[in-house]
């Protein structure tokens, strides 16, 4: 009976929190302009791969540079999905969500015996390797041109009952629910008891297997959730305007880590500051820099020193991140 | 020259430049248990500084000896500032989980990329810049016909193999090199045995940073010098040191001769579209059917 | 918990009702963004730095220090024209950001002479869809300008690979038809379109055999020489090579390395920039005297005069402004240089021809109606019209000399035209008029 009880509580405060965040996310862009609208929009899909990282690294332990190599795959299947076949942008995304996750299936069960330096060499390799099967097949995945795909114009329907939105907020309009929808998972699972039992087998895989936890499954779980989550954002991260190999870098995936790392790897509200961070902070400093005359080389990589500033100093001061950061202080309140 | 002697020639070249960046890699990892994906990064940097050098008129070979101790320097300084302050008791709190352990090391090695990158473009403006070679890269000639392989190509052979000798004695015959393989294994006992694992810690970091130094200004006379040249030598050679060993020194030198063969082969008989996709299925296969590596051995798991 | 509830569901539901009554943004104002009684404002997004950066970095202090003189002799129509520059680094995904950037707080006017094919692909649909004018895009995919229904507002700066590779290609063809012609290029869109266009020449290349690549940006790092050692080996006496100026220094280096002489190499435009070929090599340690002598004799082509013709009357005039108004870090004069001014003296008429109401759609239109009776100092005219917005359809040969300089094959200077298509490749008979004596346009 308890137990019952217990899941339709976390199921509420998940359902609360998403929309709570959907809601968020609306005022906002309504405060802002266009640039800034499509900045939010961008937020909010990145969002959705940091989480698939909170998931995979803050939950379970194991670490991932490729993320964005995932998010190639969604991108590239909800592009074929639409260019190929003409399916709606909104199933071709919802598509991906599976096709990503049938990827991440075969990635975890190469992933679930590897750990530490290894797995994440492994899924650095895996960041280079994927987007350039795009260039080796170019017939069928358009090579280096990529296929070009976007959100579309608002339909009458909308601009009917709110006025005129611009394509930029539509962009966010569309991104949105599917991260309402991703918050309310990664809530759901992180709080129940997948998500202790994830925690156990990262905390210590000796004693998880002697509790009587399935290590290998449990990782290759993990790893098709993380993997759907990354492919959704890489779908909607493709629509901004194209999808091809040069729109997944490498370095993407090391943003998303980043941007982790700095809210905090184990916390869903660190994942949504970390995203912030990582989206506004370039054009903040470019605010702060043009009070000064800082030369153009210099200023044009300010933004990267930054961030790399950043994850160090959050990794040996403050490993714990942002959200860790402002635990310590309720903490220290409370007592 | 047929297809397959110029893929076995280019090959051994390429190899040798893989075993270097590999054999910098496994240092690291044996003398401080840590993957170092900074490794490159450092490369480019003190390289840029042997640029300027050169640049500025200074010798070839002044140039290369001041990058090689920049290259000790920022090593050790890498691990002064960073990996020491990680692994000390306040963090052990994040620490205590085993995947975290070896988990944000290496993010922190990813920090130090960043960094580096960003530094190069401040001060160098991040441009494209061409390296020479000390030696000629002119082909070498069997009575009529050029082999695929320069003097050049020869000299780097030449420096991998004399780099493994003598790391291989520090780390062998020297009371430091056993020093610096003990307190990898196991800082507790060491450090109770007398030796200060901290100053040999950072000691293994400025050997390994020196190794990169060399990789660095030997890599770029062929690939020229920028921010993210060298990244694609970082993912080659640590799929080197996994498939040699990544506990072994010799097997880092293997992997990386055999890695430049794989790619030279799949370039010459396959397709250069296809080298990215055949590094991964390598190092899967590799994982998969002997996860130690070829010269390493294997890790005995503590309960 | 129950007793937040209430609470909770309390500010969301005023949340929702707040936000529906908040207005949304309107709509644009009556005139065109970018134009004011005093400025015009462009915008521009090229790789400043990063992998692609050498060279192409300084086409956007080269077109500003055109605009700068424009400006000190009254702008257009009593308007100053002002150049807003974003990084991309060469990247997509950064190319969507910088593109909003300039839409939304810079307000340009209009985009200039965009960098870079794979990066302009992402937002090309979105600017015409916005009825943006995007003109003199530094790219020759011809895609981007052969289908104007699809994108209206889109204008060619740079004659299409295709076009250069039909030319470059039957001269090959003919002049060295007892001879092995090979191919090395890069594996991106540039590279394989210039591959498409030496076929539709009638070249024929064999994989491995008579044609090389390399992956686009590794310059090297993965097998160069194992690939230029198959061309030797096949016994490829004429290379062409299709890369970036960067790649192409690599390639004669390596070329040397392996004792590789093929009797003549020929470079497509983009990737022959002389200045760059010899810097790249001169960091190698290579004395400018070798690597003017390794350049030597390579074929080549190019819409406009060479840039170190001292004979031609627009690189006078151009290269004296450079002198006066750039204010780049780098402002060596060079084939980057001269393309940046003579796009930003095709803008300026464009801007002047339009007059004084000055609209975006006016200014496409004004392009494609009048676009291919603009002079510059190409030697070909913009190929404009109602069905095509390619730029410079024609192309003259030539050939380096030990000097660096593109002189014309056999002394005389002649101009080919044809199209992106299947046409045959004709000789032009275009007379380029001649440069006004205060180098600015003049446009009735």
């Amino acid at each position: 009976m308890s137990k019952v009880k217990t899941y339709k509580v976390i199921g509420l405060r998940s359902t609360l929190l998403s929309l709570i965040l959907f809601l968020f996310f609306i005022l906002l862009s309504k405060q802002f302009e266009p640039y800034n609208q499509s900045q939010l929009a961008n937020i909010a899909m990145l969002l959705i791969a940091v989480l698939s990282i909170t998931l995979l690294t803050g939950a379970s332990g194991q670490i991932s540079l490729g993320q964005g190599a995932i998010m190639a795959v969604g991108g590239y299947s909800s592009a074929l999905l639409v260019t190929r076949l003409g399916l709606s942008m909104w199933l071709a995304f919802i598509l991906a969500i599976f096709i990503s996750a049938l990827f991440g299936l075969f990635l975890g069960l190469a992933a679930a015996r590897l750990s530490g330096p290894y797995l994440a060499g492994t899924t650095l390799v895996m960041a280079l390797a994927i987007p350039s099967i795009a260039v080796r097949f170019e017939t069928f995945f358009s090579g280096d041109v990529g296929l070009s795909v976007d959100y579309g114009m608002p339909p009458e329907w909308l601009t009917n009952l709110v006025g005129e939105i611009s394509i930029e907020e539509w962009s966010l309009y569309v991104v949105l629910p599917f991260t309402a929808v991703a918050l309310f998972a990664v809530l759901n699972l992180l709080n129940t008891r997948t998500g202790r039992t994830w925690r156990a087998v990262r905390d210590n895989e000796v004693a998880a297997a002697l509790a009587g936890i399935n290590i290998g499954r449990t990782k290759v779980i993990v790893f098709v959730c993380a993997s759907g989550l990354a492919g959704l954002a890489g779908a909607l991260y493709g629509f901004r305007g194209l999808v091809a190999p040069s729109v997944y870098p490498t370095d993407l995936s090391l943003t998303l880590l980043t941007a982790a790392v700095i809210g905090g790897l184990r916390s869903i509200g660190g994942a949504i500051f970390g995203t912030f961070v990582i989206v506004f902070l370039p054009d903040l400093i470019e605010k702060v820099t043009k009070n000064f005359a800082i030369p153009e080389t210099v200023g044009i990589y300010l933004p990267a020193l930054t961030i790399g500033l950043l994850l160090l100093l959050t990794v040996i001061l403050n490993p714990r991140g942002a959200a860790g950061a402002l635990e310590h202080i309720r903490h220290k309140k409370k007592h | 020259m047929t297809p397959f002697l110029t893929a076995f020639f280019s090959g051994t070249a390429q190899g040798a430049i893989y075993a270097l960046v590999s054999l910098g890699l496994v240092l690291v990892w044996r003398s401080a248990g840590v993957v170092n994906f900074a490794q490159m990064g450092q490369a480019m940097f003190t390289t840029y500084i042997a640029s300027q050098l050169i640049q500025h008129s200074y010798s070839y070979w002044s140039a290369f000896l001041i990058a090689l101790i920049s290259g000790a320097a920022l090593g050790a300084l890498v691990d002064l500032g960073l990996m020491r302050p990680l692994t000390s008791r306040k963090n052990s709190q994040l620490l205590n989980s085993q995947s975290m352990r070896t988990t944000i090391p290496v993010i922190a090695s990813l920090g130090i990329l960043g960094v580096l990158k960003a530094l190069a473009g401040i001060f160098w403006a991040g441009e494209e810049r061409g390296f020479p070679s000390p030696v000629a890269p002119n082909a070498i000639k069997i009575g009529d016909t050029s082999l695929a392989i320069t003097g050049f190509d020869l000299f780097v052979i030449g420096v991998v193999f004399l780099t493994l000798v003598l790391t291989t004695i520090f780390f062998t015959k020297t009371g430091m090199g056993l020093a610096m393989r003990a307190s990898a294994l196991n800082p507790e006992v060491t450090r109770l045995s007398g030796i200060k694992v901290g100053s040999v810690r950072t000691l293994g970091w400025a050997i390994s940073g020196i190794a990169s130094s060399l990789a660095g200004l030997l890599v770029t006379p062929r690939t020229n010098l920028s921010p993210n040249t060298l990244d694609l030598l970082l993912i080659i050679g640590f799929t080197a040191a996994v498939v040699g060993g990544l506990s072994s020194l010799a097997g880092s030198v293997l992997g990386g001769f055999i890695l430049g063969y794989v790619i030279s082969f799949v370039n010459v008989y396959s397709a250069p579209e296809n080298v990215f996709i055949a590094i991964l299925a390598f190092l899967l296969l590799a994982l998969f059917i002997r996860p130690q590596g070829i010269l390493g051995s294997k890790e005995v798991r503590s309960v | 918990m129950n007793l937040r509830k209430p609470l909770i569901l309390t500010v969301v539901a005023s949340a929702l009702v707040g936000s529906l009554a908040i207005s949304s943004i309107s709509a644009s104002a009556a005139s065109d963004p970018g134009v004011s009684s005093s400025e015009i404002v462009l915008g521009m997004q090229l790789p400043q730095t990063g992998a692609a950066s050498p060279g192409y970095n300084k086409v956007d202090d080269a077109a500003r220090a055109y605009f700068d003189y424009v400006n000190s002799k009254g702008g257009v129509n009593g308007r100053s024209i002002k150049l807003v520059v974003k990084d991309d680094t060469y990247k997509a995904g950064l190319t969507i950001s910088t593109a909003s950037k300039l839409i939304n707080e810079d307000k340009i006017f209009a985009f200039f002479g965009s960098i870079g094919t794979q990066t302009h692909v992402s937002i090309i649909k979105d600017i015409n869809r916005r009825k943006i004018p995007d003109i003199f895009v530094n790219s020759g995919y011809s895609g981007f300008y052969t289908d104007p229904k699809k994108y209206p507002t889109t204008f060619g700066g740079l004659g299409t690979y295709t076009v250069e590779a039909k030319i470059l290609g039957k001269y090959l063809k003919e002049k060295y038809a007892d001879k092995k012609i090979g191919i090395l290029y890069q594996s991106d869109d540039f590279g394989r379109n210039a591959v498409a266009g030496f076929t539709a020449a009638g070249l024929k290349f064999e994989a491995k055999k008579t044609s090389a690549s390399f992956i686009a940006g590794t310059q090297g790092s993965i097998g160069l020489a194992s690939q230029l050692s198959q061309l030797k080996a096949n016994g490829v006496d004429i290379v062409i090579i299709a890369a970036v100026s960067s790649a192409t220094a690599v390639a004669y280096a390596t070329a040397s390395a392996i004792a590789y002489k093929p009797t003549k190499w020929a470079v497509i435009s983009v990737g022959a920039d002389a200045t760059t070929f010899q810097t790249i090599l001169g960091s190698k340690g290579v004395p400018a005297a070798t690597s003017a002598a390794m350049l030597a004799g390579t074929i080549s082509a190019s819409h406009a005069p060479a840039p170190g013709d001292a004979t031609d009357e627009y690189v006078t005039a151009f290269k004296k402004i450079n002198d006066d108004f750039n204010k780049g870090a780098d402002k060596r004069w060079d084939n980057n240089v001269m393309q940046g001014m003579n796009i930003a003296y095709l803008a300026t008429s464009a801007l002047m021809g339009v007059g004084k109401d000055l609209t975006r759609a006016k200014l496409v239109a004004y392009l494609e109606d009048n676009g291919s009776k603009l002079s510059s100092a190409a030697f070909a005219p913009l190929g404009y019209s109602k069905s095509t917005h390619e730029a410079f359809t024609g192309f003259w040969l030539g050939e380096y000399d030990a000097t660096t300089l593109l002189a014309p094959i056999d002394g005389k200077r002649v101009v080919y035209t044809t199209d992106s298509g299947s046409g045959a490749v004709t000789v032009s008979n275009y007379m380029r008029p001649a440069i006004a004596a205060d180098a600015l346009p003049k446009v009735a």
